[in-house]
């Protein structure tokens, strides 16, 4: 801690300065009274005299409450400006991603709350301005879509093959255009506190890959599911599937003709993406869980957002997204009170094994 | 087929016409919801397509009362809104299904038909997907013009996924249709049928139209 302009210091300084003042004063006080009113009685004991009275009277008094007031009110302070420390602290602690976050005021004294109160406005207007920047991105997403469909079927009375690649590139501008609307949708949510509900992973695995199979299949791709568990974890299902979806799509642009993306459920509250693919390492993940961080995100391209967004995804449910190169694995890992239950299997056949086919 | 397409972009709402006339489907174009009901007043229509955002009212709200007055032609909902939860809301207002923009024209054809298919509204009694063809009422399947004898269970499994053409039906869904609830069956017994369908199909000369996606279920895709 620095002295220089620590309140603390400035305190303690004022405190002594003006004992010390006080002192020198009593003790030009006594010496002055003691000339004019005690003057005869006290001529005869001489000079010695004098010193010993206010030695007795004067400097052991002062010194008796000096020596306690100096050595106390260093702590007083200390202790009056310990909710400061406390408020920055809480302040401090209020760093978390998710928006909505204001500091406590419970317990802080009078002049803190100023202080406090004004971080806290501040987040607020902070929270409305990410607010109305969601709304628009949103709202620029729409207001796309209808002119690239336009653009789309005009293309479609074309064959010639410039045609070809403006489909190639709407096709990855369509993405791009999906994946800043999912970013803005899962921003507004973090905001709305929106509620969660429960969500079966082997459910979502299924309707993801019965969506998807039928692209898999028409790009002479194979998609597979194994359920290997039932775990339910709290959160979003719509934006778990849009993760699940983003990994799988991401796996069958590496996977090779005729090889499959098999998707995984389980064990324990987690959704894994397997492909014959290289596999990705710690660091090539972090490099494209960071893609929309960074201050290039226009040239990230269409499929550059999908691991930063699956990532938020993840981040927003408590998990964590980790890959496996050994086994060229992408899991989707959930932590969450809800991953213990299991739900029941909804129509078994005779058979009690729900497992794979 | 007749079709009713509920947008109130015009340039959109033409090519999309334009483009689905090409595929066999006649268009008219209504470009909001007053002009819905008017059409919907003047003529019968097989199938609607419907644009959310529309200028005089809110399409969900209106899909909600048009479901309430009995009318059964399917809808299939077309929004800019394709993220999240929207899609959900669509399909509990009563939308039969839900594309989000842009498309692929041909993938909205291709579920348009798929809806056309689905039991219900105006049943045609030949389905029929390329050169495989399934006769409803007679209950006789052909492939390429050459007769499949199918057992019971091979024609109620064919019958279904032919409906659900390009789309994967779940293993769930299949035993849920082909054995009633009293019915015991292994846990193998779809698969058996399915093999001895694909198996007839191929010998008729149809290789890769029926597909299994392992761990869901099976695809029946239009053969190339």
């Amino acid at each position: 801690m620095t002295r220089r302009g620590s309140i603390a210091w400035t305190l303690i300084l004022g405190f002594v300065l003006t004992g010390l003042a006080a002192a020198a004063l009593l003790l030009f006080v006594v010496a002055f009274d003691f000339d004019h009113v005690f003057d005869s009685h006290y001529r005869q004991k001489g000079l010695t005299g004098l010193a010993y009275e206010i030695g007795d009277h004067v400097i052991v008094p002062l010194v008796v409450l000096l020596v306690p007031m100096i050595t106390a009110v260093p702590w007083v302070i200390r202790r009056a400006l310990a909710p400061l420390t406390l408020a920055a602290r809480r302040i401090n602690a209020a760093n978390h991603p998710d928006r909505g976050i204001r500091v406590d005021l419970a317990g802080l004294p009078k002049e803190a709350v100023v202080f406090v109160t004004a971080v806290n406005d501040l987040l607020g207007r902070l929270d409305e301005a990410a607010v109305r920047q969601e709304a628009f991105a949103a709202d620029v997403a729409h207001e796309l879509k209808t002119p690239l469909a336009i653009l789309g079927m005009t293309l479609d009375r074309d064959d010639g093959p410039l045609a070809d690649e403006i489909r190639a590139e709407l096709g990855a501008m369509n993405r791009l255009v999906d994946q800043l609307l999912l970013l803005a949708q899962l921003d507004a949510d973090s905001v709305s506190h929106a509620p969660r509900e429960a969500v079966p992973l082997a459910d979502v695995a299924l309707e993801v890959c019965s969506r998807l199979a039928p692209l898999a299949l028409a790009a002479g791709k194979d998609l597979a599911l194994e359920i290997l568990d039932r775990p339910v974890v709290a959160g979003r299902r719509e934006a778990v599937a849009a993760a699940l979806r983003n990994l799988v799509e991401n796996a069958q642009r590496f996977v090779p003709e005729g090889q499959a993306v098999v998707i995984l459920v389980g064990p324990g509250p987690q959704l894994r993406v397997r492909d014959e693919g290289p596999g990705l390492t710690r660091e090539q993940l972090d490099v494209l869980q960071r893609r929309h961080e960074r201050a290039d995100r226009a040239s990230a391209g269409g499929a550059g957002l999908g691991m930063a967004i699956v990532s938020r995804i993840m981040e927003a449910h408590g998990g964590a997204l980790e890959t496996d190169p050994k086994l060229r694995e992408l899991r989707l890992v959930f932590k969450g009170p809800m991953s213990a239950h299991r739900v029941p299997n909804s129509r078994s056949p005779a058979s009690p094994s729900p497992g794979t086919m | 087929m007749r079709l009713l397409i509920i947008d109130d972009n015009p340039r959109l709402a033409t090519l999309l016409a334009e483009r689905l006339a090409t595929r066999g489907f006649a268009c008219d174009i209504a470009p909001g919801l007053e002009a819905a009901e008017q059409a919907l007043g003047s003529a019968s229509y097989d199938l609607l397509v419907l644009d959310l955002g529309l200028p005089d009212g809110d399409g969900l709200e209106w899909l909600k009362t048009y479901r309430a007055r009995d009318l059964h032609a399917p809808v299939l909902v077309l929004t800019a809104r394709g993220a999240l939860g929207d899609r959900v809301a669509g399909l509990d207002a009563g939308a039969d299904d839900y594309m989000s923009k842009p498309f692929e024209t041909d993938e909205l054809a291709a579920r348009l038909r798929a809806l056309m298919r689905r039991p219900g509204s105006r049943d045609s009694p030949v389905l029929k997907v390329g050169p495989l063809e399934f006769d409803v009422a007679g209950r006789r399947g052909r492939f390429g013009g050459q007769s499949l004898e199918l057992t019971r269970r091979e024609a109620d499994l064919l019958e279904l996924l032919l409906r659900r053409v390009g789309a994967v039906t779940s293993r769930a869904m299949i035993e849920e249709r082909l054995y009633s609830f009293d019915e015991t069956f292994t846990p193998n017994a779809v698969e058996a049928v399915v093999s001895r369908l694909r198996r007839k199909i191929e010998e008729a000369g149809g290789t890769g139209v029926l597909h299994t996606v392992r761990g869901v279920g099976y695809l029946l895709r239009e053969p190339l």
